[in-house]
């Protein structure tokens, strides 16, 4: 009980704060607040710790610690500088050096320098805990070095024109708060200093916090919203439930019947753009321990005969609510990367990605997978084929899409169910490889690169959750090692053409389809929304897209 | 006021077949906290950031006994741990900020039903086989046994989301700040008054059905009789001979029912997102959030027993021969 009357004295404490604060600001014209909806949670913790993934407020990224370069995926993943005004690779490769806009402040208007830069790379480098970036992962940076108060020169072990991408994610941290923070990755950072829009803590309840305005943001003449409003909302359920008063701005939720539910309510005003994102695909664990099971994996013919059995309109349609697209190519490439499509990667070599039972029964009859008595079939040695599809609990439309795999399967005579872990489980089981077969999605960056190379190299297996397939093809190795290594756009075409093609070919997992975006809004309060009409960035409000600082950037109150 | 060391002596097995118990029930489970956080680091899980976790959580791989040990002295000295899904908070705070919802909302349905039950209960007994006693008393039943998951989801639609009458979630409006003001109070009480009204049809229900059936019997002593012979009015024998000696099975049953209350109120509380103990209890659940289970699991025990304990001394006080016989 003490404690919580601690926890109450806390929040009143707080609020006599706010009402200061509020009524400072009393006299000034009336502010403009945007209300958004960006992670899920059933009570707010106040935790803007950056390095902590777990645990921090989804608004901590882009509003309150701003990227140094974000590198839009809707713009053939060109660079937007937003700290940085420019980063450059060294003859060899072997170095980047990025400069910073002169003149940046912290929100408590302290200068922020390169020194400030190298000192989140360095916490990061000497605290694996905290290394959200991955700047050490794979030994990627070497040393880190200010040769000016705007320079920044990173030292690599290898060369990797991928690694301003990877950077992108970086927050970088105050030297002068966080030099005396003890335990940086137990600490909480509840009245963050920070570079972004929105670094300002106006009031903080278990139910409700309001982020506003850096006093000192550089780019203050584009911000044209004060203040962030995020209510605690702990569902879809509770979304639904509270979308008909009508005050959320911004919002990322996965809303049934959208048009009815959501639309209908303000025709004018309410509206949602969900573009295809990630690609969802089936993957075989290729290190299985199952004799009979890694023999049919590793054969072509039982990866196309599974693809054959794959009812994808159906896992878009019923599944899926009809949010998610087919994704017709063997390539799986996402449909948000179009320009680099590699034609001469398709048709024919698609001749696998439709629904064809019949197809796949004589697919598997041919190569000598013979059924048995229960109607099941062996592999051409004679071994049993039986395996669990895992896809984690509670994750309904998905559990269902695997669900409509199996019915499939089962008519191709393989011998396939479902399984649903625990989320946590579930992750586990494709780290350290004890599964069998896994519908999983995998994380794009700005360009399909990034996917594919965490999803397929050799390097990756069973490192991550995106790549639990433990796929392993030198050739593709090759292709990916030459792409880290170029350098010009069009070397880097080249090489993710050869790449798709090899793909397409080897067919190492069975891609189904698209998940869609989770964006909506509310014209209502603000303009600039970004829509179908114009695509140009990410919409989303998620903590994994750093676009989403543009958006804010875009966005004026109606008048 | 005493109570028997016989008595005394169940409370404290009880007390530690509760903590023994909890030490071991989640360990039982598959996946642990370390897991759920690696879980949550998602690609950026490096081994040499996994270890740094396990440091921090404690989980490094030692006999069972010690972490018997380890956990003993946590009780002691009141620290449960550290939550997985609140991370840093610990899981005193965490339950500390939901017991007092959930104290509120339980304390608040179980005052409202006690009257209205048993109201009806000593009326329906009053006039058994009368009109109001042959619609009331089946009603009862009814109420008892609907889920509380269907009561709670019919209530937010039809009063908050379609009627609008009622907020639908939060303890209180978001935009107020907890203040010791008539705004912040009749807040706190509108965003009541649905999860109240959900907890309280089963609650009326065993009330009435135990008031009703307790005070027939009650009916039947000299005593009212006496009453009655008396010239008394209806309502002081109703109420004074007859429903205040009725009332001993229904205080019995209020504290057998107090486990089934909580358990109404979890799903009330996910259903209206209120934030106490039954929607942390949900959420750590589903986050896998270990500490702040068994924290809470504790937490109920406790609550049960203190309450049983509470209600032995009430009906001390409120029967004069348990009075003597101790």
């Amino acid at each position: 009980m003490r404690s919580s009357k601690r926890v109450f004295r806390d929040i009143s404490m707080r609020a006599g704060w706010a009402v200061l604060v509020a009524f400072a600001a009393g006299s000034a014209s009336a502010e403009s607040v945007l209300t958004i909806h960006i992670e899920e949670q059933s009570s707010w913790v106040q935790n803007f710790n950056p390095f902590d993934l777990a645990g921090r407020r989804q608004s901590t990224m882009d509003f309150i610690y701003e990227p140094l370069v974000i590198f839009n995926a809707e713009d053939g993943g060109k660079p937007v500088f937003r700290l940085a005004t420019d980063y450059k690779f060294s003859e060899d490769m072997k170095s980047v050096t990025y400069t910073l806009r002169s003149g940046l402040k912290w929100s408590d208007g302290q200068p922020l320098t390169s020194a400030d830069v190298k000192y989140t790379i360095d916490l990061m480098l000497k605290n694996a805990a905290l290394d959200t970036v991955g700047v050490g992962v794979g030994e990627t940076v070497a040393s880190v070095e200010a040769p000016s108060a705007t320079q920044v020169k990173i030292d690599l072990k290898a060369v990797n024109s991928d690694f301003p991408e990877t950077l992108a994610d970086l927050a970088v941290v105050p030297e002068h708060i966080w030099k005396d923070v003890s335990d940086p990755v137990a600490f909480k950072n509840e009245k963050p200093v920070g570079s972004g829009p929105m670094t300002e803590l106006r009031r903080f309840t278990p139910q409700v916090y309001e982020q506003c305005r850096n006093p000192n943001y550089w780019d203050a003449a584009s911000l044209h919203v004060d203040c962030l409003r995020l209510p605690q909302i702990s569902g879809n359920d509770q979304m639904l439930a509270i979308l008909p008063e009508g005050n959320m701005d911004w919002i990322g939720s996965f809303i049934p019947q959208i048009d009815k539910t959501f639309v209908a309510l303000d025709p004018d005003h309410n509206g949602y753009w969900q573009p295809p994102a990630e690609t969802v695909a089936f993957q075989m664990n290729f290190k299985s321990g199952n004799e009979g099971n890694l023999e049919a994996y590793k054969d072509l013919n039982f990866r196309h005969a599974f693809s054959l059995a794959m009812d994808r309109t159906s896992m878009v349609d019923i599944a899926g609510f009809g949010y998610p697209v087919v994704n017709e190519h063997a390539t799986g490439l996402p449909p948000r990367f179009e320009t680099w499509r590699n034609k001469g990667a398709e048709g024919d070599k698609d001749a696998f990605m439709g629904f064809d039972t019949e197809k796949a029964n004589k697919i598997l009859d041919d190569a000598g997978y013979k059924k048995g008595a229960d109607g099941f079939r062996t592999t051409p040695s004679g071994k049993p084929i039986a395996f669990a599809i895992i896809v984690p609990n509670g994750w309904t439309d998905w559990i269902d899409a695997v669900q409509i795999a199996v019915e499939g399967l089962r008519a191709a005579g393989i011998n396939a169910s479902v399984a649903t872990p625990e989320y946590e489980q579930w992750r586990k089981q494709l780290i350290d490889g004890s599964f069998e077969v896994v519908m999983n999605s995998r994380a794009d960056g700005a360009t399909p690169f990034r996917g594919y190379y965490q999803n397929l190299s050799t390097a990756y297996g069973g490192r991550i959750t995106g790549a639990p397939s433990r796929y392993s093809n030198p050739k593709l190795d090759a292709l990916f090692d030459l792409y880290l290594k170029a350098t010009s756009e069009d070397d880097h075409k080249k090489i993710f053409n050869d790449i798709q093609l090899l793909i397409a070919d080897d067919f190492p997992v069975v891609p189904v389809f698209n998940g869609p975006t989770w964006y909506q809004f509310s014209s209502k309060r603000f303009t600039g929304w970004v829509t179908d009409k114009d695509p140009v960035m990410n919409p989303e409000d998620h903590d994994n897209n750093r676009m989403r600082l543009m958006h804010l950037l875009r966005l004026k109150p109606v008048s | 006021m005493r109570i028997s060391s016989r008595r005394l002596g169940v409370y404290a097995v009880a007390l530690a077949f509760a903590i023994v118990v909890n030490f071991i029930l989640p360990r039982l489970m598959p996946g642990s906290p370390v897991d759920a956080m690696v879980a949550q680091l998602g690609p950026r899980a490096t081994p040499a950031a996994v270890e740094a976790i396990k440091a921090r959580f404690g989980a490094v791989d030692q006999p069972m006994l010690w972490q018997f040990v380890d956990y003993l002295k946590g009780l002691a000295t009141l620290d449960l741990g550290v939550s997985v899904k609140y991370y840093p908070q610990t899981v005193v705070q965490v339950l500390g900020r939901s017991t007092l919802w959930t104290v509120f909302l339980v304390t608040t349905a179980i005052i409202f039903s006690l009257c209205v039950g048993v109201v009806l209960g000593a009326v329906s007994a009053w006039r058994r086989g009368g009109r109001f006693d042959t619609i009331v008393s089946p009603l009862s039943v009814i109420m008892i046994s609907v889920p509380p998951v269907i009561v709670a989801l019919t209530t937010l639609f039809v009063f908050a989301v379609s009627l609008r009458w009622f907020p639908v979630g939060y303890a209180y409006d978001p935009n107020l700040d907890p203040a010791f003001n008539f705004t912040f109070i009749g807040s706190v009480f509108a965003h009541a008054i649905l999860p109240v009204l959900t907890l309280s049809p089963f609650l009326i229900g065993e009330f009435q059905t135990t008031m009703r059936s307790s005070m027939i019997s009650v009916l039947g002593e000299d005593y009212v009789t006496m009453g009655r012979a008396k010239g008394l009015s209806h309502l002081t024998v109703m109420f004074g001979y007859g429903a205040r000696n009725a009332m001993l099975p229904v205080l019995t049953n209020l504290a057998l029912m107090l486990g089934a209350v909580f358990g109404g109120s979890i799903v009330t509380e996910i259903v209206f997102n209120y934030p106490g103990l039954g929607l942390t209890l949900y959420t750590a659940s589903i986050a896998r959030d270990y500490p702040v289970i068994q924290g809470q699991l504790l937490l109920m025990t406790l609550a049960t027993l203190g309450a049983n304990f509470l209600v032995d001394i009430i009906y001390g006080l409120v029967d004069p021969r348990l009075r003597e016989a101790v």
